[in-house]
């Protein structure tokens, strides 16, 4: 099988689960679960044989030509492709197993395995894509999966709300990302990934500084970014495996993969806005995470605010090159600036953990009776050992505990924002932080202390179906911060990462780390005292609290848009269109109708077959006048 | 494969005569089955056509399937004969015509229509007309099928429609036959005008290639083609009859003008229009790129507005061929060639969504959406190929993969012609889905309403049968089918376009620019 065979191979495997389980077997979730569950593994082999057998290749034919434009229809192999492949079949693979156990008791079980697998399709479609078209497709239909998922719960308002907005959000995102395609295509004359890789030296015109980020608004929708953040922690609404699964580990970093895909398109200017929108993003989200108390949302804030910390991340490292007048790209892997080893390193060790936790809340979930209100739950700890541990080194590993895998990812952002400006260094170290501050604030409410609800007081462990993929995920949040975690043929990025470290102001970047670290979580075992049913912001510094409550009122003020602007407006046209277009202008027409009235009511029998007489009649009479017969 | 007759013809003769067979006394069953030929038929031979077209295809005309002496109609001395042809740009829409026919008689034949047999018969006799438009290579015979396919329409809509029948047929008649003279004063002033003394297109073409045509023939020529050619494709602000026209017509009839018919006109622009008046067409193409976005950002806005779902699904529709119309506004072969992309998938999807809110009405006694609600629940395969059908629609690649394909294609000719044009043209990526979603949302999802709560008592909700599946199947299918490869239809069509287009771009190369001239909002009539 040739290589371009066996990508083929892969790709379509999910995608002939997806439309199996669709047409035959929508009914018999016990085959749809075991199908679903064959193609997931048979990924991860398959994805095994790329990754390790094959080398890096890029291979393509022709989809249509009109014109000037061809497009194709390929793929790229390359190291970053072959890191998020990995990260897309492993963290698959696992929530396939978890939801066996977690969705055992559901309804529609065939739907949600087979939307699992047609999600599973689409991302990986993502991750081998080998130009900005073929990205794009699969960009929007890992967006339909994601609708999909989010709105399994479709009878609840509130999953049916959410689905939509994601859908919307994403595609105001796609809106720009489609628009930057297009003036990329006329301006460089490339849309291969490749191609792009290759383009050193991008003047920056404003044209260029507006593909730029015309490009990075497709990953401001998917990846949550400010201002289109806001569709993330209401996708929370779908089931907890799609939180994991799509909403944390994969499909939103599916943004950052964008902008590493692109990065030597990047522009000095365009890529200032993007760092201040990735700060901006990271500190928001978590101020945000402190005033919720819902165990997913909060999580959802955090998978911001981290998405936040890789969008700084890789804008940095082109940032710092130009700063200091050196070679943007990194010896060693083609294309790749040092912003995009950061960013993409944050984005594997992230899947990580992140994915833990998620899978962690849902075994929580699963064994409190769906109790998710951090103040209703309380005391897991002994009752839920092995959720417990689990959940403790992936929160650990998210709050950068030393020698564990966010610890190093985090550091290599650091390093970097230490040599571009202090300011920025400062705003990071404040929002690892914050990270510490609010997930020390989740841990000690959610497992110490004593229950403070029936689901909770009542909680049981999680089946091994759980608590395996539980165990693996945290073996990986442990190790995989360290290169020599990382098979050969993936070690290219965490390397590279690792001599970034090793790089200028290692030290006062691991001191704040760590010192952010021990002072966010002391802080936060301070304030928030196990056991305890209220909040100390809460009751403190209500004010503050509500702010954070509220999102600081962005939603509040979209959703006064969409029903006080749009919508108005909306009728508004449509009461013209109504009256002033077909009142008025059509009343002039009107008289002629009037006459073709009268002339209708001489000839109006009635019956169907006159007219179809008069009008055979009427159409032999003009052929005999234009032939000269009469 | 050689047929050992004129495919073409035949796809018009058949469901003729099956109209006229209908005529005739007997069981509606045997009616039928006549007419489920009558549809069959032209679906197959369009398919056969587009199979066999490189084989069939005469490089020194560029036509496909053209016999070698036109059929004579007795009127050879008006310089009219009925000559029958494909080409790159004709086929694909003659094929979308024969399946989008079949979809549109299958539906017709398992609906309970009063009178089945002239209700079919009249569908037959607009399926004829259908085929001919797309296989005339005459223009008075283009014309001549349209008007023929579109006064059993008017027949269709004031007898068989429902709200409103009359009016909106009257509207109808009355815009539709404006347009329609509009476009044939342009048609007979260009077969004045170019001395060819025929309205074979290919000796026009050649004609006017040799010979030229004046510029301000050109532009009244294109002007008076453009009016009248955009009120039929509902060309804003031209558009009002057709959102009250869909509501009220028959569904199949719904399906059919909507989705081919209608394709009359921006085929007409694309065939005939743009090669024959370059320069006519670049003085008012200004104009047409802000009506187009008249369609596009102004109609989206009012889609959104809707409650009555099958308003909606029209209004899309009348947004959606705004894109059509910015295609043919850009000159050139890539804008072209996204048109008829365009076409082909508008008229796939917009009929499916025209079969499907016919579904839903069958199920919901109603087509308020705020009458509706949790219709999943009931009808998961309604709701998931309704689903299709919206994702289609607003160009989502995957079931709207051809759509994509269009869209994506005229974006692109619409930035090279006329630059930041392109961002409002883009906001209908963020509109369509934005009432899209929200009808999905309503209809299918959340909780019944109480009105349907109540109509369910007495009614129950059934999922979708197979003798509706069959027809939407068809439908999509073919879009699936030909989005995911679109190679089968853009070879021809780039051949074609690639022969008649290049004198399209030269005009704009050797004219002052759209800037300049977009200076003068009266350029046309300079």
């Amino acid at each position: 099988m040739s290589d371009s065979q066996l990508a083929l191979t892969l790709l379509f495997t999910p995608l002939v689960s997806a439309a199996l389980i669709g047409v035959f077997f929508r009914k018999q979730p016990a085959i749809a679960k075991a199908l679903s569950l064959v193609a997931a593994t048979a990924i991860a082999l398959l994805a095994g044989k790329l990754i390790f057998g094959t080398p890096d290749f890029t291979d393509k034919m022709e989809w249509l030509t009109i014109g000037p434009l061809t497009i194709h229809l390929g793929f790229l192999l390359d190291p970053l492709s072959k890191l998020l492949l990995a990260v897309v079949a492993i963290v698959g693979l696992l929530v396939h197993v978890f939801s066996l156990g977690y969705m055992k008791s559901e309804e529609n079980q065939a739907r949600f395995f087979g939307c699992l697998s047609l999600f599973m399709f689409s991302m990986i479609g993502l991750t081998l894509a080998d130009d900005l078209i073929m990205l794009f497709i699969f960009w929007e239909l890992v967006g339909l999966s994601s609708f999909l998922l989010i709105n399994f719960y479709f009878e609840k308002p509130a999953a049916v709300a959410a689905s939509k907005k994601a859908f919307i959000v994403n595609r105001i995102g796609d809106f720009g990302f489609l628009l930057g395609i297009i003036l990329a295509y006329w301006a460089f004359d490339t849309i291969t990934l490749a191609d792009i890789a290759v383009k050193i030296g991008v003047e920056p015109t404003v044209i260029a500084t507006s593909i730029a980020l015309l490009i990075f608004c497709g990953a401001v929708g998917k990846s949550g970014q400010l201002p289109l953040h806001v569709w993330l922690p209401d996708a929370m609404e779908g089931p907890t495996p799609v939180s994991a699964l799509i909403h944390a580990a994969t499909m939103v970093a599916a943004g950052i993969f964008l902008l590493c895909r692109v990065a030597l398109l990047m522009t000095g200017d365009a890529l200032t806005v993007i760092l201040w929108i990735g700060v901006a993003t990271a500190l928001f989200a978590g101020f945000t995470a402190l005033g919720q108390r819902d165990l997913k949302r909060i999580l959802a804030y955090s998978t911001i605010s981290q998405l936040g910390f890789m969008v700084a991340a890789f804008a940095l490292g082109t940032l710092v090159a130009l700063k200091s007048g050196a070679d943007v790209t990194i010896a060693g892997i083609t294309g790749v600036t040092s912003g995009v080893v950061a960013a993409m390193f944050h984005l594997t060790t992230h899947a990580f953990f992140k994915a833990l936790l998620f899978l962690g809340s849902g075994s929580i979930l699963h064994g409190t009776h769906h109790e998710g209100d951090i103040y209703r739950l309380g005391g897991l700890a002994k009752k839920m050992p092995v959720t417990f541990i689990t959940f403790t080194v992936g929160t650990a590993a998210l709050v950068g505990f030393p020698l564990l895998a966010g610890f190093f990812s985090k550091d290599a952002i650091l390093v970097l924002a230490y040599q571009y400006s202090p300011v920025v260094f400062g705003l990071l170290l404040l929002g690892a932080f914050l990270t510490a501050f609010y997930m020390t604030r989740l841990w000690t409410t959610t497992f110490l202390g004593k229950g403070r609800s029936e689901g909770a007081d009542h909680a049981h462990e999680s089946g091994p179906l759980i608590l395996v993929p539980l165990i693996v995920l945290a073996i990986g949040s442990v190790l995989g911060g360290f290169a020599w975690f990382y098979p050969e043929a993936l070690r290219a990025v965490p390397e590279a990462a690792h001599q970034l470290i090793k790089g200028e102001g290692h030290t006062p970047a691991m001191i704040g780390g760590i010192l952010t670290f021990v002072l966010g979580s002391s802080l936060g075992f301070l304030l928030y005292r196990p056991g305890s049913s209220s909040d100390f912001l809460q009751t403190r510094l209500p004010v503050v609290y509500q702010l954070f409550e509220k999102r600081l009122y962005i939603d509040t003020f979209y959703d006064w848009y969409v029903a006080k602007v749009q919508q108005r407006f909306a009728l508004l046209l449509n009461y013209i269109d109504l009256i002033v277009i077909s009142g008025i202008a059509v009343r002039g027409t009107a008289m002629v109708a009037g006459l073709f009235g009268l002339a209708a009511r001489a000839m109006h029998t009635g019956s169907l077959h006159t007219y179809v007489y008069w009008f055979l009649a009427g159409a032999v009479i003009l052929w005999a006048i234009a032939t000269g017969v009469l | 494969m050689n047929l050992p007759f004129d495919p073409l013809l035949a796809s018009i003769l058949v469901p003729l005569a099956a109209a006229l067979l209908l005529l005739a006394p007997m069981p509606d069953r045997l009616g039928k089955a006549i007419a489920l030929v009558g549809f069959l038929v032209p679906a197959l031979l369009g398919l056969h056509t587009w199979w066999h077209f490189n084989a069939h295809l005469d490089a020194a005309t560029g036509y496909a399937f053209m016999q070698p002496q036109a059929y004579d109609t007795g009127l050879t001395s008006l310089g009219i004969s009925l000559k029958l042809g494909l080409n790159g740009i004709s086929m694909p829409l003659f094929m979308m015509a024969g399946v989008v026919g079949l979809a549109a008689g299958l539906y017709a034949i398992q609906s309970k229509a009063e009178r089945p047999r002239l209700y079919l018969g009249l569908l037959l006799v607009m399926q004829a007309g259908l085929m001919g438009v797309f296989a005339s290579i005459d223009i008075f015979f283009f014309y001549f099928f349209h008007e023929f396919a579109l006064i059993a329409t008017f027949i269709m809509v004031g007898v068989w429609g429902g709200r409103d029948r009359g009016y909106a047929a009257m509207k109808m008649t009355i815009y539709l036959t404006l347009g329609a003279m509009l476009s044939l004063l342009g048609f007979i002033l260009i077969y004045t005008k170019s001395g060819a003394e025929s309205f074979d297109l290919i000796a026009l073409r050649e004609e006017i290639a040799l010979h030229g045509l004046a510029g301000t023939v050109q532009n009244y020529a294109f002007g008076l083609l453009m009016f009248g050619l955009g009120i039929l494709v509902s060309l804003f602000p031209f558009h009002t009859w057709a959102p009250l026209g869909y509501g009220a017509a028959p569904s199949s009839v719904s399906m059919l003008h909507a989705g081919v018919l209608k394709k009359f006109g921006l085929y007409g622009l694309v065939q005939i229009a743009l090669p024959l008046l370059p320069e006519g067409a670049l003085a008012w193409s200004p104009a047409l790129l802000w009506l187009a976005l008249g369609n596009i950002v102004i109609i989206g806005l009012i889609a959104i507005a809707q409650r009555d779902l099958k308003q909606m699904v029209g209004y899309g529709s009348v947004m959606h061929v705004g894109y059509g119309f910015l295609g043919v506004a850009c000159l050139s072969t890539l804008g072209a060639g996204g048109v008829v992309l365009f076409m082909v998938a508008h008229g796939l999807s917009v009929s499916l969504l025209f079969l499907l809110s016919t579904s839903v009405y069958h199920r919901t006694g109603t087509f308020d959406m705020d009458d509706m609600g949790g219709l999943v629940k009931k009808a998961p395969v309604l709701a998931a190929f309704f689903l299709t059908a919206v994702l289609a629609s607003i160009g989502l690649p995957g079931p709207g993969l051809l759509n994509f394909w269009g869209e994506l294609t005229i974006f692109m000719a619409v930035y090279d012609h006329a630059g930041w044009m392109v961002v409002p043209a883009l906001l209908g990526v963020v509109i369509s889905a934005i009432y899209g979603l929200r009808a999905m949302g309503k209809v299918f999802y959340g909780q019944p309403s109480a009105a349907f709560l109540k109509h369910q008592e007495t009614n129950p909700v059934t999922d979708l049968r197979w003798s509706e599946r069959v027809p939407a199947l068809v439908l999509i299918l073919t879009l699936v089918g030909f989005g995911v490869w679109p190679r089968a239809l853009t070879e021809p069509l780039n051949r074609t376009l690639e022969e008649v287009y290049p004198a399209v771009e030269v005009v704009k190369t050797t004219t002052p620019t759209v800037a300049q001239t977009a200076a003068l909002p009266a350029a046309g009539l300079r």
